[in-house]
């Protein structure tokens, strides 16, 4: 994957004398994060930095948080908020933090059968292309663009079903062919589009909020560790070393300066003046509920 | 006779010389494909290695003894042959994942892992094989061997020497299934790079999903002629071994 | 040297051979003669010393085989020698397939620093092989692959083979059966050097000449056993049983 990054942010000036030189820490993540190419791309700081080496799995959304609940990895990125909820409630993830978001766009061919173009709302434009029964492509595979494509439907009220409607369980660049090749719709996040863009016919129908679309659309990642009280094994140390330092303004400013095809791919979110609670708990945790 | 053999040789010779020609070209970061092909021989060749030390040994003594259960063993045998490869990778997964029996050993997601799935996939065909090789030695051979004085072991020698070149066809048969799977290997190893892109756990197979799950197909197709001409050399080295030898 | 008394064997209950009793002596030849399926493969294995009759003795050297325990008993065994019909050669040189009682009756690490030697290149033939292959007729054939070998030639080194490492016992099944004229010869030439050697032979044959010509004694085998025993002159002259002396006159017919 070849992906332009800015040489800005500490490169190996000083080696951190910590404890965990020498070890390996074990990523899990998913698979449209992994192909983007940022990961290999910022990690040789990291890696430098103290030491240590990274060992990145594209696993996909449900198989990373799987490999985490078992204890085969130290930490996990990937965006699918509710399921890091799960996660979280369940006590296998902790110290989550807001790590940066992209967003969603829904695509399809330039004739728009269903005439969703230009929607302000995913939602709407989703119920509309159901009611044209026009095709339209799922990945079907629990990632975390099939979970946000699970919710918008949800919103919509309507259950996809019906000859018009494909499951694919393939990654995103796969069913962006797919879809291209049935003149199909489909909701990708706009990394992969962006870096398939040339071979495909398809276009950018309903976008996403980085250019002025619906905040339904945002795509947020996450990173959490690995809890050590549940997994002995996890490697907590390198993996909070890892989480302070891809949420540092170094490497947030790496991951901004990250482009695909001469285009932005991810914006930062972790560094903020302003506090943001809700990043380190379930959506809508309260103090005073009973702990689910 | 070597003479038609070396006609046969040199046209995969000359695809070797292209692909690598074409290497130059490829659109890869340096050293990203020789490490992914150094990680799929590594791999496949320990586990068939081991497989084979298993194997044949198991082999021979199928074709020697009668005991009680034998047809069973030749049915589990011929089911491994055709078992799908991802169904091994889940069952190697259980295993050397955290909460499985073998977890204290952290062998997930490594080479070693792989070389585990690869070598209980490689050793049904090889097993199989080898055996249809050694009986298919002619009775009166091992009769003779007999006769003349030899032990169980010396006829069991013999017959081995006898049926070597359908023993190097076995071994053949399993390093091809095992270099050319991606099921088990994709989910035991992780299809793991380092950041500056040289593989510890990606090979030849695992390179070509990555790059099709992508919708890259151009370039997964360009990983699968390397991998066909590397197969298609190692057999050809080992053909060239055995002298083209033909078994009488 | 080898003697079988009151030996039967039977098959599932079909009796092959009925009460047989002969000996074998250094230095002679025993033909048993008798048409196809008759018995004589089962006789021959038996005085091989690799068939345990359903009842009888056999007695080698004085020790009663089947009674003896495995490991004497095998010891016994790697005296004998077998030629089969079919040359049943190894896939290998004529020098290591000759060569093979020799390499299996030596301890294992003499075979290993061997297997060693041969690895580096040192290749020598020992005597013996040479010996034999010369009592066979093809002195120069050591280092010749099998497959160059006529079909002759391929059940010449085969007897070689049961002669290089000096067998007490010397046993052919039908050796020449499938051979012209020529090799046929030799194999006979062949047999009577072995026994002059003082090696004891048995050779399993349906031809009443070859008989005629090498043996010094001859057992008719002719339907439930042995009929008749006996120096050959007396067995074709003057025979005791009325079946044999048709058989050997051509007038039975099987």
């Amino acid at each position: 994957m070849d992906g332009e990054t800015d040489e800005s942010g500490s490169n190996g000036e000083t080696t951190a004398q910590v404890g965990v030189a020498g070890e390996t820490l074990t990523l899990t993540t998913t698979t449209s994060t992994y192909d983007t190419g940022l990961l290999d791309a910022i990690h040789t700081d990291f890696e430098d930095l103290y030491g240590v080496s990274v060992d990145a799995v594209a696993q996909g959304t449900g198989a990373a948080l799987e490999s985490a609940r078992n204890g085969d990895a130290d930490v996990v990125v990937v965006h699918a908020r509710s399921l890091e909820d799960e996660f979280m409630r369940n006590g296998y993830g902790i110290n989550r933090r807001d790590l940066m978001f992209n967003d969603f766009v829904i695509v399809g061919p330039e004739a728009d059968p269903a005439g969703i173009e230009g929607a302000s709302s995913a939602t709407d434009a989703l119920a509309t292309i159901a009611d044209a029964q026009a095709p339209f492509v799922s990945r079907g595979d629990n990632s975390g663009t099939h979970t946000k494509e699970l919710v918008l439907w949800e919103e919509a009220g309507t259950q996809p079903g019906g000859d018009w409607y494909q499951e694919t369980g393939t990654g995103m660049g796969e069913a962006l062919n797919i879809a291209n090749q049935q003149g199909a719709y489909t909701l990708s996040d706009r990394g992969t589009f962006i870096s398939q863009r040339a071979e495909i016919d398809l276009t950018i129908l309903v976008q996403g909020p980085i250019e002025g679309g619906p905040e339904i659309l945002a795509n947020p990642y996450g990173v959490m560790a690995v809890n050590p009280g549940v997994h002995d094994n996890a490697n907590y140390d390198l993996a909070m070393a890892y989480i302070g330092w891809i949420t540092s303004p170094g490497a947030q400013d790496a991951i901004a300066d990250y482009q695909m095809n001469g285009e932005q791919l991810f914006f930062p979110e972790a560094v903020s003046e302003k506090p943001d609670f809700q990043q380190y708990v379930p959506e809508g945790w309260q103090p005073d509920s009973a702990s689910e | 006779m070597a003479a038609r053999l070396g006609e046969r040789v040199s046209v995969p010779l000359e695809a070797v010389g292209s692909a690598l020609v074409g290497l130059v070209d490829l659109p890869f970061r340096d050293g990203y494909v020789p490490s992914i092909v150094v990680v799929s021989l590594y791999v496949s060749l320990v586990a068939v290695s081991l497989s084979t030390l298993v194997s044949v040994p198991v082999a021979v003594t199928m074709g020697f003894l009668e005991f009680p259960g034998k047809s069973l063993v030749k049915s589990v045998i011929n089911t491994g042959m055709g078992f799908p490869s991802v169904v091994v990778g889940l069952v190697v997964l259980f295993a050397v994942s955290n909460q499985g029996p073998l977890g204290s050993f952290e062998l997930i997601f490594t080479r070693e892992a792989m070389i585990m799935s690869q070598f209980v996939l490689a050793t049904p065909p090889i097993t199989a094989i080898s055996l249809a090789a050694i009986t298919g030695v002619d009775d009166r051979v091992r009769e003779a061997a007999r006769a003349l004085g030899g032990t169980r072991v010396d006829v069991a020698l013999v017959v081995l020497k006898e049926a070597r070149y359908g023993i190097a066809t076995a071994i053949l048969a399993g390093f091809g299934r095992a270099i050319s799977e991606v099921g088990s290997v994709l989910i035991v190893g992780g299809n793991i790079t380092s950041a500056d892109g040289i593989s510890k756990t990606r090979t030849l197979t695992t390179a070509i999903q990555l790059e099709a799950r992508q919708g890259r197909y151009e370039t997964a197709m360009i990983l699968g002629v390397v991998l066909v001409v590397l197969v298609l050399t190692v057999n050809t080295i080992v053909v060239r071994l055995s002298d083209g030898g033909t078994p009488r | 040297m080898l003697r079988v008394t009151d030996v039967t064997h039977a098959y599932d209950a079909e009796p092959v051979l009925t009460d047989v009793s002969m000996a074998v002596d250094p230095g002679q030849v025993l033909a048993l003669i008798g048409p196809s399926g008759v018995g004589k493969t089962t006789l021959l294995r038996t005085l091989g010393l690799s068939l345990e009759p359903t009842a009888g003795t056999v007695t080698f050297d004085g020790t009663d085989v089947w009674a003896a325990d495995t490991a004497r008993r095998r010891a016994l065994r790697r005296r004998t020698g077998t030629v089969f019909q079919a040359a049943s050669l190894f896939d290998a040189s004529v020098a290591r397939n000759v060569e093979y009682g020799l390499r299996v009756r030596r301890p294992w690490r003499e075979r290993i620093r061997a297997v060693v030697r041969g690895l580096v290149g040192h290749e020598d033939v020992p005597a013996s092989v040479r010996d034999a292959l010369a009592v066979v007729g093809l002195p120069e054939a050591a280092s010749r692959s099998v497959d160059s070998l006529s079909g002759g030639e391929a059940q010449r080194v085969s007897f070689a083979r049961a002669l290089a490492y000096d067998p007490d016992l010397l046993l052919l099944d039908e050796p020449t059966s499938d051979l012209d004229p020529r090799n046929t010869a030799v194999i006979e030439d062949a047999i009577e050097r072995a026994r002059d050697r003082g090696i004891g032979v048995v050779v399993a044959t349906h031809d009443m000449h070859q008989a005629e010509r090498i043996a010094d004694r001859v057992a008719v085998l002719l339907g439930d056993g042995v009929t008749e025993v006996g120096s050959t002159d007396a067995v074709f002259e003057a025979p005791r049983d009325d079946r044999t002396r048709k058989f050997i006159a051509g007038e039975l017919v099987y």
